[in-house]
């Protein structure tokens, strides 16, 4: 995501704007602060400032993970974030990848002390990418009961599901008719084209009145831009555009951070016309999926999911 | 130990076609992990002997090496085997396709193919770029016509969407080549609930591959033997399976399956897929359908994914593995 930008332009002053989480009656900023790449800021100075930054152009909502850098990344945000808790919609995500609801709420509790606070916004199941994860997920004792404990006990408010590689897995899980209050899901301008979250999962989700949370706005790397399908602008502002609550941008630098907030401070949503341009700019590269690589290869499968499904590791199979 | 040196193997019909070839087919590309040309000659000599009579190639396996090493091999005795080989555009033109197979004859010492196939189909947009005008199934027309090759087929191993996809451009297929294993039968992408079923209704030649799930992990990892991963590959309606032999020794071990080959019986067949099941529903065993592992680096450019460097065939294409033996590319065959 590390592209150039001209930092003399100034943020303009306001907020980015707030939309509805769903039907939860909550509003969250419409974009969002992505948690791993604060795990990848130089320092937990720079986190924090990032962090700072953000939340005083209205930045609110905050995604993390337990996996994300060995849990550099909950306790950067949680750091970052004193004082401000209050203000802010804490999202983290469970990483059993099939275990046991016990092993996760053990990871609801190291979560909650890392990130400094008695209760999260939001929790969800992270990276439900293999096509046995749903079962896995609901049988008896397992991810989905723990998401439901947490909500009874009052640790979390809401609970949801995250996932990068294939629509038909998230239209699995929603089948199951679980109470979630959000999806997260890749959205972006190459997605319309090749196995599509924005066609086959987004109405689907619309329809049953959930959060959703887009992310991979760029590509996850920033493959967008890298190869030519788009700027930056046109990438986060059409992701923005989709019907989402909020739009997850990962963060490593001051610069990356001023480029999204020149775009998401007072944003206005693109007309319809203007999206499809983008998707019809897009379909060549879209096609085969060479900028999407978090559906077509490993790339992008955290490393314990893939311990857990007994696949090799980033080092063995890096695409 | 029996000797295997001197048999038959049970012989299949070819599609809607008059020619047989044998159920158990000759993987080219691990033919480039022989030690040197002179031992991939002799395992060649000894399959042919054995009762093998199809022979499986490809333009882009390790530089042209195992062409160049299968031909070697079959010199003076083409006659006995059925020979095919892949093109490998990627999408690209059928002109470059054309090109590519002028070299796989010359690397091959034949005039002709009995089966020229499209390698690779992986990608969502391959069916389109292969029907395109100038594309690749203009090749195959040609081909065909100037009596360079007597069949033409596919080839992928990533998704069965995709092969339905290649049927459903209308091309005239004589065979299709896909993974069929007892781990693919229990995972959502499957050719054999998906593909079989549709190829065998049209008559067209189903050549498996991949009988040991790609690189044999389950059978290091003791889910499955073997000869019995093998024997339900080749007891599918399928024409021929395809398995990658890089020594005598796996030859030998192979034949011996092939030559007392006898179907299993359907409810062997669902015992060993249902022993098969945990561990094939997050394809944990087939690693093709979702990395690009098994994805040459000629495929990867085409398509402007990003390549593998720690791959073998990556270091061979950047120079950084030395070959031993047959000091290729060097020597070019004329």
């Amino acid at each position: 995501m590390a592209q150039q930008i001209d930092s003399a332009r100034e943020i303009p002053s306001g907020d980015v704007p707030k939309k509805p989480l769903g039907k939860t009656g909550v509003q969250v900023s419409a974009m969002g602060l992505g948690g791993y790449h604060l795990g990848s800021a130089e320092t937990d100075q720079a986190a924090n400032e990032i962090v700072a930054k953000a939340y005083d152009h209205g930045v609110r909502f905050f995604d993390n993970a337990w996996e994300y850098h060995d849990g550099l990344s909950e306790e950067r945000l949680g750091k970052a974030l004193r004082g401000k808790r209050d203000g802010a919609f804490v999202m983290t995500k469970v990483c059993t990848h099939g275990r046991d609801k016990k092993i996760a709420m053990r990871m609801l509790e190291e979560s909650l002390r890392r990130l400094q606070t008695d209760h999260l916004d939001l929790w969800q199941i992270h990276e439900v990418i293999y096509q046995n994860d749903p079962d896995l997920i609901f049988a008896p004792g397992a991810a989905a009961d723990a998401l439901l404990a947490a909500k009874q006990q009052g640790k979390v408010r809401f609970v949801g599901f995250t996932g990068h590689k294939d629509p038909a897995i998230h239209l699995r899980m929603l089948a199951h008719g679980f109470p979630f209050d959000t999806v997260q899901m890749p959205l972006n301008c190459c997605d319309a084209t090749f196995r599509s979250f924005e066609t086959q999962v987004l109405p689907d989700a619309n329809r049953r009145g959930l959060g959703v949370l887009g992310m991979k706005s760029l590509g996850g790397s920033g493959e967008l831009v890298k190869h030519g399908a788009v700027t930056p602008e046109q990438g986060l502002r059409y992701a923005m555009s989709l019907p989402v609550a909020t739009t997850i941008s990962g963060v490593d630098t001051m610069e990356v951070l001023n480029q999204n907030l020149k775009i998401a401070v007072n944003f206005q949503p693109l007309a319809s016309a203007e999206m499809q341009a983008l998707r019809e700019q897009c379909r060549f590269l879209a096609s085969d999926g060479r900028l999407e690589l978090f559906k077509m290869t490993t790339k992008y499968d955290g490393k314990v999911g893939r311990e857990q499904h007994h696949f090799p590791t980033t080092q063995e199979l890096p695409i | 130990m029996p000797d295997t040196s001197s048999g038959t193997i049970l012989q299949r019909k070819f599609g809607r076609s008059d020619s047989k070839i044998s159920a158990l087919g000759f993987g080219g590309h691990h033919l480039g992990e022989a030690p040197d040309e002179k031992t991939a000659v002799q395992i060649v000599h000894e399959a042919i002997d054995g009762g093998i009579t199809f022979y499986d190639n490809c333009w882009e396996y390790r530089r042209g090496k195992t062409e160049v090493w299968m031909g070697a091999g079959l010199k003076g005795r083409r006659d006995r085997v059925f020979l095919m080989t892949k093109t490998c555009p990627h999408g690209r033109d059928g002109s470059l396709a054309l090109q590519m197979l002028d070299e796989s004859l010359r690397r091959l010492q034949t005039d002709h193919l009995d089966l020229w196939q499209v390698h690779g189909m992986a990608f969502d947009n391959d069916p389109d770029l292969f029907i395109r005008k100038n594309g690749a199934a203009e090749a195959l027309e040609k081909a065909k016509r100037d009596g360079k090759v007597r069949f033409v087929g596919f080839t992928g191993h990533q998704n069965p969407n995709v092969h339905l996809a290649m049927l459903k451009t209308g091309f005239p297929f004589d065979a299709v080549q896909m993974p069929l294993n007892p781990f693919d039968a229990n995972f959502p992408l499957s050719f054999e609930k998906q593909v079989l079923p549709e190829l065998n209704k049209r008559g067209i030649a189903v050549l498996g591959m991949k009988p040991l799930s790609g690189h044999g992990d389950a059978i290091k990892h003791g889910v499955i033997t073997a000869e019995e991963s093998l024997r339900y590959a080749m007891s599918l309606p399928v024409t021929t399976t395809i398995t990658g032999i890089d020594s005598l020794e796996v030859l030998r071990q192979n034949l011996r399956i092939a030559q007392k080959f006898k179907p299993m019986t359907a409810e062997e067949m669902d015992e060993l897929r249902e022993r098969c099941k945990p561990d094939a529903a997050d394809g944990r065993y087939e690693l093709y359908k979702l990395s690009l592992k098994f994805d040459n680096p000629e495929a990867r450019l085409a398509h402007g994914f990003p390549l593998d460097t720690q791959q073998i065939e990556v270091k061979d294409m950047l120079g950084a593995t030395e070959n031993t033996g047959h000091p290729f590319p060097e020597k070019q065959i004329q």
